[in-house]
């Protein structure tokens, strides 16, 4: 898989990673994520999105392979790795019935390298209610608050597991809009786990996509937007065989496919005489949904 | 790790002086109706006793859900403690909890004794037994807790270990309900306990995922 990073230029590689449960297994897994890269893993419900992310954070020991963050060997026995880490998974561990300031403070205490200044820039920039115990906030909220305690002690590597599940479209688009200022300054490597195909769009330089514990494909967001088209065409014959092709569909003599290399297609259909060609781009989104769908159809990319 | 210890002992405050009132509540009114109904006649000190040490072990097992329902673990793997440091916070929450409850016997028994006029110093070592039986009970919680966690994560050994230690503590509890009141029965009650502390830090130690 794709391993191409300088050493020191490397946030987070994982090598070999694999993660058994009773009817899955995650893994081996091999990724590297460079510094000052937003790298989304996409994948449906069940891909192993989560453990991957617990895995790297700490959370999970796995049972072969591992991860290092700045080339520190991640183990929840070790402690070097930690203050490079900012996760936000689906539960943070907060005393649910203290309020924010009250979390918030004890995580000053607790988390070498906090900044207070950051947390109380951060709580005021998405309006997180400080008084307010922890047990009565809205899910919104709740993202929020793991959001600034994930980042106060700025870590060089955000670990996001589906940080916008389940949240209505204003609160979704703020935390967006939080996150793509805290990312912009190219700084921080993020790995975001999602499988809201929309986040895509708006925040990933990279895409990884996870389908039963396999990296089925990783690319580059514009590399992806440039390569996959879906192509129309006439063509008498009734069998058509184009490389690249993930999906096609012929009704008559129309015929209309969408294909992952859009430029050897055009090379055959011209060479092939069709006819009223029409070429259309793609979304992410529909190239995502595409490849989670076709995944094991699809050739894993090799930097 | 003792900062962390001291955050849940302090987190969970309410509940053991909820415990307390609710115990204190009992004393009174148990004392007042003894008093009246039995001719001047108090309950029994080791009676008496049992209530606040009772609220102590229940708070703990409250902690211990608390603390799995809230996911603490990944919120202190986020800072510098190690597992070690974790699981002797896990264990050490029971004892601390049982220990507040036998302090609040003091007042509770000066208590029942302003009501009644009656104490009894010959019931301390029935007390300490009750005291031995409960922390023992308490103790068994992270035990049983651990010991799940090794079977949910296939650590065929560690399970067998946390279940058999599991079992041998109540055998030893059990035995030594007969001593309640002697040096024999409590050093039963001390050997469980201690036991399941060890057994259950150990396991912790050897977890595979902190995500509970």
């Amino acid at each position: 898989m794709n391993d191409h990073g300088s050493e020191n230029n490397v946030a987070a590689r994982l090598r070999g990673l694999t993660k058994r449960f009773t009817g899955f297994q995650l893994g081996p897994l091999d990724l590297t994520l460079e510094a000052g890269t937003v790298l989304a893993l996409v994948g449906p419900n069940g891909a192993g999105k989560t453990t991957t992310l617990n895995c790297m954070a700490g959370l999970m020991v796995p049972d072969e392979g591992g991860t290092e963050v700045y080339g520190a060997p991640v183990h929840p026995a070790r402690t070097e790795y930690r203050q490079d880490i900012g996760y936000v998974g689906e539960e943070s561990g907060f005393f649910l019935r203290w309020t924010v300031r009250r979390n918030l403070d004890y995580l000053a205490g607790l988390l070498p390298g906090w900044s207070r200044e950051r947390a109380r820039h951060l709580s005021e920039r998405i309006a997180l209610p400080l008084d307010k115990p922890v047990s009565k906030l809205s899910r919104g909220n709740k993202t929020k608050l793991a959001l600034v305690a994930a980042m106060a002690h700025k870590p060089r590597l955000l670990l996001l597991d589906e940080p916008t599940t389940g949240l209505d479209p204003v609160v979704r688009a703020e935390v967006l809009d939080l996150l793509w200022e805290i990312i912009e300054d190219g700084e921080h490597a993020v790995l975001y786990s999602t499988h809201v195909l929309s986040d895509i769009n708006r925040l990933a330089d990279e895409l990884a996509f996870l389908r039963d514990g396999q990296i089925v494909l990783r690319t580059g967001r514009d590399e992806l937007s440039e390569s996959w088209r879906r192509v129309s065409f006439r063509l008498q014959q009734e069998n058509v065989d184009l490389d690249g092709i993930v999906e096609h569909r012929r009704v008559r003599s129309e015929h209309q496919v969408i294909t992952r290399d859009a430029e050897a297609t055009l090379q055959q259909l011209n060479h092939l005489g069709a006819e009223a060609v029409e070429v259309a781009r793609m979304s992410v989104d529909e190239i995502a949904v595409q490849i989670l769908k076709e995944g094991h159809h699809v050739a894993r990319t090799e930097d | 790790m003792w900062r962390a210890l001291k955050t849940e002992i302090w987190y969970f405050w309410p509940w053991l002086l909820g415990g307390l009132g609710i115990a204190a509540f009992v004393v009174i009114v148990l004392s007042v109706l003894v008093r009246f109904l039995e001719q001047g006649q108090g309950p029994p000190v080791f009676v008496i006793a049992m209530f606040p040490i009772i609220a102590g072990m229940v708070v703990s097992f409250v902690a211990q859900g608390y603390r799995i329902e809230e996911r603490r673990a990944r919120m202190l793997l986020a800072g510098p403690m190690t597992p070690r440091q974790l699981a002797w916070v896990t264990v050490l929450l029971p004892v601390c909890f049982v220990v507040l409850g036998i302090l609040a016997v003091i007042p509770m028994i000066g208590l029942a004794t302003l009501i009644t006029g009656k104490f009894e110093a010959s019931a301390v070592p029935m007390i300490a037994g009750f005291a031995g039986q409960f922390w023992a009970y308490a103790q068994l919680g992270p035990l049983a807790q651990e010991s799940s966690a090794a079977h949910r994560e296939r650590r065929t050994r560690a399970t067998f270990v946390g279940w058999t230690a599991f079992a041998g503590a109540i055998l030893i509890l059990v035995a030594s309900q007969f001593f309640m009141h002697r040096i024999s029965g409590h050093f039963g009650f001390v050997t469980a306990s201690v036991a399941a502390m060890g057994v259950a830090a150990v396991l912790y130690q050897g977890r595979t995922d902190f995500t509970r």
